[in-house]
Parts: C-alpha cells; structure tokens; sequence
C-alpha cells in the first residue's frame, strides 16, 4: 500500500509519455519547427535577459528535441512528474504527516500542465516556470519557518520573477503575463498557465490551514485518498482528453510526412481516411503526383479547387508551408523560397525556424546564391540537430559539378524556369506552363498544369496548352 | 562553510582568476608578430575589406578578420605616422580596442596609418602585402540611425529603428514593433525614420497597420498623427523635413510588389500612384504639391537653403502601352528628377525644372540628395523603376550642380560603387565630406552600410560600417535599411514614443 503514490506517479508518467508519443506527436514536431536554438551566445543573452528568460530558454532548449517525438514526450512526461512530485513534497511539508491521505491532489497542478500542453502554442517555458518555482519554493518552505520564510520567500519570488516570469507569483495582471513567453501568441493570456501556478498556491494553503484541524478532519483514510486519487485522474483525464485537438494532428502529420517527403505514407494515410482540409489536400495532391498518378487519381479523393492544388499564400506561419514543399519539388524555386520565407516571418513570436533556414539555404543554393545560403548554413551550423545536415552542405557551396550530380539539387536546377516571369500572389497556369516548357520532362508540372485546368474546368485554355505542346512535340 | 573560510577561499581565487583574466586578455589584445612568414605577395583578403580606404578621423575600429574556413589565426601590426606600433590578432579576427585605436586616429589625422597582415595557413605563417588606412580629417556624424529588418517580401516579423554611434559601437534602440502592435495578427511595420537637418530635436517615422499613425517629434515634444486626409491617395509615405521650417515634404504613394521567377532580382516594387504633398506640423495641415494622375511623383527632398524641391517624376509611358497591366509596364516606368523653387514665407511652389533626364538615356533616378554646401547632387539611378534597393543594375549617381539644367556631367563614383549588385538610398553626411549607401554588394540580399570619403567631387573606396565583432555582418540576418545620418542621437526613450499610442 505505501508504495502506491510512487506507483501512481509513474503511470502517471508512462501516460503523458505515450499521450505525447502515440497520440500528439505531431504537435511536438509542430512546436519544434516553429523555432531555432542556437548555442550562441548572443542568442541565449537575448532570451535570459528577458522576465522569465531563463524558462524560457530551457523550455527552448528542450523544444528542439521535439524534432524526434519520443524524445520530447519522454521530456514532457519528466517534467510534468516532476511538477507533480514536488508540489507533493510542497504540500507534505505544509500539511505534516497526514498529506499522503491528499496525495491526488498533487496530481492537478501537472494535469493542467498537460491540459495546457494540448495546445500547439503553448511553450514549454512555461511548465519549466512551474517546476523552477517549485524547485525555489519548495526547500524554503522545508527549512525554515516564520517570519525567515516569509523574508525568504518574498526575495525568492523576486529573484523568481527574473527566471521564469510570473508564474512564480499568480497575480492575474495582464501586462505581466502577456509579456512573458509563455504563449505563441504575446497578447493572449495564458489562462491555463496561470491556473496551474495559482493550483499550487491554493494547494500548499490549503495544506497550511488543514495542519491546524483536527486529526479526524485533517486525516483521510486509506480508501478515501485512493478514491481522491482516483477522481483526480479519472476527472482530469477526462478533460485532458476530451480536449485534445486530434484534428489538428491530423494536418500536422501530413505536414510532417510532406516535410520529410514521404509520399508512399502520405498515400496510405490518404487511402485510410481522405483529408478534408486545405493542407492535406495540398500535401495529398502533391503526393499523388510525386507518385505520378495526380491526373489519374485525383478525383477519388477530396479536391478544394485551385486552393487544394497551390493555395495563395497567406499570412501565417503554417499554412504555406506544404504549398511551399510543392513550390520547391515543382521546380519554382523563387516561389518556394517567397513562400517559406514568407511563413517565417509570420511565426507570431518573432522565432525563426530550422526547417525554413534549411529550405531558405536549399532554395539559394539552387539559385546560386551561395553567400546567402552559407548565412542561413552557419546559422544551422550552431544548432544541435541541423549542425551535421549544415556542414555537409556548406561543402556544396560553388561547386557546380557537385550540385549537378546531386540528386535534389541537380534534378531541381533542370526543372527551374529557363524563362523570366513575374508573378504576384496568385499561381497561374501560364506560370505553370512557362515551367513545363522550360522543361518538357517536368512531369511534376505537367501533371500540376492539367491538374489546374482540371479543377477550374477551364477547356478553352487546356486546349491551347494542348495546341502549343503538341506543336513543340512535332518540331 | 563559514565566513572565514570562506574569505580564505575567495580572496586568492578572485585575485588569481582577476589575474588571469588581465593576463589572457594582454595576451590576446596584442601577441607577437609571427618569428618567420612566407611572403604571400598579395593584399589579405580580409573581411571587411579594409585596404587602402579613406576613414574618419572620428570611426569606430575598423575590426577585420581573415576567412576562418581558410587560415587558423591572423595578426596585424598597426603602425602610426610617429612609428608607434600595435599589434591585433585573437584567433582570426583582428579587434582593436576603442581606445587605442582613437589614440591612433588621432596621431594620424590627414595621414596613414601602415597596416601588416599576417595569416596562418596550413600551419605556417603568410605575410601579406602591407596596406594603408588614411585619416581624413574630416569627421563623419557621431550617429547613424537605420532599421533592422529581413530583406523581406510581404510579411515581417520583428523590426527596429536603432541608432549606432559612429565613433564607437554603441547601439540602441530608437523604437520597434513589438512595443505598441495591439494585433500581432495583423502585424506593424515601423519606417521612414527622418531627422531635420541631422538633429533629433524634430524628426519623425511612422508606424503601419495594427496601432498606426506618424510620430512627430516636435522641439522634442511627441505626437502621433494621421496624414491621410480625403484628398489624398494615402498617408504621408517618403518624407523630407524643410531644414528651417517646420514643414515636411511628403510622397504619398500606393505601393504594391511583385516577384521574379528567374531574374535575380527576386522582389519588384512598384508605385500604382504617387503624389507629393507638403505637410504643417504647427497647424498639422497637408497641401497637395502635385498630383498629376498619369504620372508618378514620389521621393521628395529639400535643397539645405529649403528654396527648392526636388523629387521624382515618372516620365508617360509610350501611347501603346497605357492599357497594360503593370506587370507589363514596371520595366518601362522611368523616373527623371525635377524641382520647384519654394517660398517658405507664402508656401507656394514655383514652375517645375528639369534637373535631370534620366529616361533619355535609358535610365531611372530616385532618391535625390542635395550636399549640404549644395553644390552636389546624389541619386540612385537604374534602368527602370523607384526601387533601386532591389536592382542588380542599382548604382549610385553624384553631379555637380554648378552646371545649366539638365545635368549631364556626371563624377565618377566607380570607388563608391559595387559591380553588379544593388547599390541605393545615398546620403551625405552634415559636412558633405562624407558619402552613405545602403548596398547589397556583400552577398546580393543583405543591405550593409557603406561610408566613401568624398571631397572636392573626388571620391576615395568605400567601406563598411566597421562592427566590434567583424564576424557579425556574415551572421546578422537583417538589412540595414534607410541609413540616416544624425549629429546627435535620439533622446528619446522607446517607452516614451509608446506613449502617444496610449492616447
């Protein structure tokens, strides 16, 4: 019996873990490229420098692991045990001998953590500000007593501030909260973040005053505490879980398989359940034509117009980036590199992204702009996960021969525009055309090209394309 | 650990880390020039390139460093006019101190100071051919304002309008979008920061989209306003403060872009309309100088005597082509450069001149640039469009203004000038000795600051703004974007502009 609290913290562990690593975790790859750390000097003062800087810059820290998913949830699930122990500790230390009876109560500060997790802005600084308080807060509250404590705690909240922002202090004063970076979007009020800070204050006070009752009150029997336990998990998994965005991991994914240009995954996750929403049409579309097949089967799954095939490019940070990979495997290099760059600058925390830095490189490489692509290299060549792919790049810079042969660059170079052509917002199929003239085996553009006269229905323009291919064929 | 003990540890520990610390940094700041080189017969190919250029007498250290992907250390021997010497060189980079260098600066006024570059290479030591770096002595402007912002197409992230003292490289902030943007969603752009006659005392930017409006310093009083009035085609755009009045020239314009599928260039703007207007800052009236609806006017500034108005003005596009779409037409848009006199008392303008026809050769100038004596004239002059900053061909133009309009003799500018890449927005500095471009030379995207010496219409090689960290514009992901001399740095506070959108 006495080993159940530990029991409990570990499936309580091994749930957010595989929560986080079965069921999110394409939102951990979502968090992880919407963010470049950089072991930089300057980089980590710009932060640290910051109320709340140094969670901040943990929770980065952490962050860039979530390039592997199994990692960032095994990470999530420490920390959020982490939490959960100590605010056990805390309460323990407030209550005496009697808070194992309260032992799942503990648990609340850590489920809304993960509660507040589900949502793909929510920033990992913000649950490393929690544990630090607790971390602070915790041995203040062990070793002293009276007013060397109050004195204590009060510096400590102070210093506090400085580190991890005012989570450490609950006040829900808008300016402070809004000004820390806890949250993507700077103006929005982490409310959830705050409830979890404010849970742990009311928690240890309750803890205090419950000390002062009578034991028959104070001390829960062995069943009852189990059953608190119990209603604890079962209450807040449930809002855990009914909470969770699956929808949104779903467009995730195909983002994900898009980013890393699984096309034989993406057509199985198609096969599966036909994407209804802008970015897997688009990544759908794009795969079935990296397979060769868009004209032919297109029509057997979920078609949004044009805005299924190149959407516009619009301003935010997600939503151009499969557009972009289209761009890029199309041959448009200038348009991909527009569209990324574009979707960087709209990552609404002023972050920068490793995986825009490395296309952003890519795209000037083709284009042979090497000075501007070893900008953006020694930028990735000072981050942990990017450094290796980095430093083999930089050794392609300006060697022709080597970019040729190489069997993205190369193939990339042949397809690009021969021909100048000016474009704004929208993707025309004279643009596309122009493409596909400028390289006849351009499959991928041909196939985009028809697939554009397809969904508008436009006969009359089909076939003059048709005309003038068959008269170049005939030359 | 008690007290004593304590104090016994800390008292030897802190005097030999204090110890260490002054002794690696001698070390560092000044190392032997190497025992025995092998003569490389050729300049250092050193980064910022830094030989044989014309300097303020007042500059910042002109820190510079050897390719770290080539050669494993650098040194560098600094030698005055009077034969002192100081030697430089921490890994491959060469940083001097501020001080010494100044004491340098000094005893070298109106001479050269002899510079030797050693570089290590493959383990052994290159002795490079030794360049000069002459004093002028004549100052550049103590401040230099710019705003940092990616080379970018549509949307924008972070900005910031900073100001860097020349003579050091202390840099601060004068205002960013992040402070006041009520709505990240919908995003603000911060620009066109501009100073009356280089002092800060009056000067303004204007602030777009989420929060907008234009801050006007006024005798150092701050103000927001809204310059858009009915009978205009936008808001105050490009501004020119008079240099005695408190009137500020103003284009207003409907700017749109577009972009390249090929052509290097990558981003083409483009103004749809544009129109002068002349703005009151005591009554906070605006008087339309010109708005003829066929042609485009935009890029206004004053003489330094503020009894002329120059600007831009598109010249008709030939009769066939009135129909196009602009994407057809943005590479016949043609601009000349014309002014009217100016009665300051009356605010009438005079007839309109032609001070420049561009077109007739093919060409196109923007961003005229009086020299404060007035005797030069600055523009950015490409084959086509108002938006050099983006042309390969963008080059810098400087003509001497005592000769019969239109101009037609132009000063070589080759030294000021790069090849092939953008060179634009020219500016001179409050005693006309020193010229600024903002250029794209570096690596055809990022916009660096470059400063020519440039005295009796001869100009000397131009070079970059000089950084404590040479490194730093290989790194920096921003663009220097409207340089802006000042004589004196913003007094105001970033929290105190905020304020007036408060209100």
């Amino acid at each position: 019996m006495k080993h159940i609290p530990i029991i409990c913290t570990l499936l309580f562990g091994v749930a957010v873990l595989l929560f986080f690593g079965l069921a999110y975790p394409h939102h951990l790859h979502y968090q992880e490229q919407y963010q470049l750390f950089l072991f930089d000097s300057t980089y980590v003062w710009e932060i640290v420098k910051q109320p709340g800087g140094v969670a901040d810059l943990l929770g980065r820290f952490c962050t860039q692991f979530y390039l592997f998913a199994w990692v960032g949830a095994l990470i999530i699930a420490l920390l959020l045990t982490a939490v959960q122990m100590l605010t056990f500790l805390a309460l323990r230390q407030a209550q005496g001998p009697f808070a194992e009876g309260f032992y799942g109560l503990s648990f609340v500060p850590s489920f809304l953590l993960w509660f507040f997790l589900l949502d793909e802005h929510a920033l990992l600084g913000g649950v490393w500000a929690v544990l630090i308080t607790l971390l602070v807060l915790w041995p203040i509250i062990k070793m002293t007593k009276g007013w060397i404590r109050c004195t204590l705690l009060v510096v400590a909240i102070l210093i506090l501030y400085v580190l991890v922002g005012p989570v450490c202090f609950p006040i829900p004063v808008d300016s402070l909260w809004t000004g820390a970076h806890y949250y993507r979007y700077p103006r929005v009020f982490p409310w959830l973040l705050w409830a979890v800070a404010l849970s742990i204050w009311v928690l240890v006070g309750i803890a205090f005053l419950i000390r002062r009752f009578p034991k028959h009150v104070s001390h829960l029997s062995p069943l009852a505490s189990h059953l608190l336990t119990a209603l604890v998990a079962v209450a807040m998994g449930t809002l855990v879980w009914k909470n969770s965005n699956f929808k949104a991991e779903k467009v995730m994914q195909y983002d994900f398989m898009a980013t890393h240009q699984q096309w034989n995954r993406i057509i199985e996750a198609i096969n599966k359940e036909k994407p209804n929403n802008q970015i897997g049409v688009t990544v759908q579309n794009l795969a079935l034509a990296m397979h060769g097949v868009l004209l032919d089967q297109m029509f057997n799954y979920n078609q949004n117009g044009i805005a299924g095939l190149l959407p516009d490019v619009k301003e935010d940070a997600t939503s151009p980036i499969p557009t972009a990979e289209a761009f890029y495997q199309l041959g448009m290099i200038n348009v991909a590199q527009r569209t990324v760059f574009e979707a960087q600058e709209a990552i609404l925390d002023f972050q920068k992204s490793g995986r825009c830095y490395k296309r952003l490189a890519q795209t000037n490489l083709i284009n042979g702009q090497y000075e501007v692509a070893r900008k953006y290299l020694s930028a990735l060549q000072k981050t942990l996960f990017y450094r290796g792919w980095a430093n083999e790049t930089i050794l392609l810079l300006g060697d022709e021969k080597a970019i040729a042969q190489h069997p993205e660059y190369g193939r990339l170079r042949q397809m690009a525009y021969q021909e100048e052509f000016y474009f704004s917002d929208h993707v025309t199929p004279e643009m596309l055309q122009s493409l596909y003239f400028s390289n006849t085996d351009n499959r991928l553009a041909y196939q985009y090209l028809v697939a554009y006269y397809l969904l508008t229905g436009d006969r009359e323009g089909f076939n003059q394309f048709m005309s003038i291919k068959n008269e170049k064929d005939s030359i | 650990m008690d007290k004593k003990t304590m104090k016994r540890h800390i008292s030897p520990y802190t005097l030999l880390l204090a110890a260490a610390v002054l002794l690696l940094s001698s070390c560092a700041s000044h190392p032997d020039v190497p025992s025995s080189s092998k003569e490389a017969k050729c300049l250092p190919a050193i980064y910022p390139d830094y030989c044989d250029v014309t300097v303020p007498c007042n500059i910042a250290p002109l820190n510079f460093m050897l390719p770290a992907d080539e050669y494993e250390a650098c040194v560098a021997r600094v030698t005055t006019p009077d034969g002192k010497q100081q030697i430089y060189g921490q890994g491959v980079k060469v940083q001097m101190p501020e001080q010494e260098w100044h004491d340098m600066l000094e005893a070298s006024k109106g001479k050269s100071l002899k510079v030797e570059v050693w570089g290590k290479k493959d383990g052994e030591w290159l002795s490079f051919t030794p360049f000069e770096i002459r004093i002028a002595e004549e100052p550049i402007d103590d401040y230099l304002s710019y705003r940092l912002i990616e080379p970018s197409y549509v949307a924008w992230t972070f900005m910031e309008i900073a100001q860097r003292n020349l003579t050091t490289f202390e840099e601060t902030q004068i205002f960013n979008n992040e402070i006041t943007m009520n709505d990240r969603k919908i995003g603000q752009c911060i620009n066109c920061h501009s100073y009356q006659n280089y002092k800060t005392d009056n000067m303004l930017f204007h602030v777009r989209l989420a929060n907008s409006g234009t801050v006007i310093v006024n005798d150092g009083k701050v103000s927001r306003v809204n310059l858009k009035r009915d009978y205009t085609i936008s808001s105050g755009v490009y501004p020119s403060w008079h240099p005695t009045a408190k009137l500020i020239a103003f284009s207003t314009d409907l700017t749109r872009q577009g972009f390249h599928t090929l052509n290097p260039n990558k981003i083409e703007v483009y103004d749809l309309a544009s129109d002068l207007i002349l703005y009151d800052v005591e009554t906070d009236s605006v008087q339309v100088v010109s708005n003829d609806s066929t042609l485009l006017e935009v890029y206004p500034t004053w003489s330094p005597d503020g009894k002329y108005l120059y600007y831009c003005k598109s010249v008709p596009l030939p009769e066939e082509m009135h129909d196009k779409d602009i994407r057809t037409t943005y590479p016949k848009i043609q601009y000349n450069l014309y002014r009217r006199s100016f009665d300051v008392a009356t605010h009438n303008f005079g007839d309109e001149e032609l001070v420049y026809d561009a077109a007739s050769q093919d060409k196109s100038a923007t961003l005229p640039r009086i020299s404060p004596d007035g005797h030069y004239l600055l523009f950015a002059q490409g084959q086509y469009g108002c938006f050099h900053i983006r042309h390969n061909d963008g080059d810098i133009v400087c003509m001497s203004l005592d000769q019969e309009l239109p101009l037609t003799q132009a000063i070589d500018l080759t030294k000021a000038n790069s090849e092939g890449r953008p060179d634009s927005y020219p500016s001179w500095s409050s005693n006309g000795h020193w010229i600024m471009v903002a250029s794209r030379r570096d690596d055809g995207n990022f916009c660096r600051v470059y400063f020519s010496y440039f005295k009796n219409g001869k100009v000397e090689k131009a070079f970059m703004l000089p950084q404590e960290d040479p490194e730093l514009n290989t790194f920096l992901l921003k663009s220097y974007n409207r340089p802006e001399f000042m004589v004196e740095p913003v007094k105001i506070s970033v929290t105190e502009f905020s304020k007036v959108f408060d209100k």
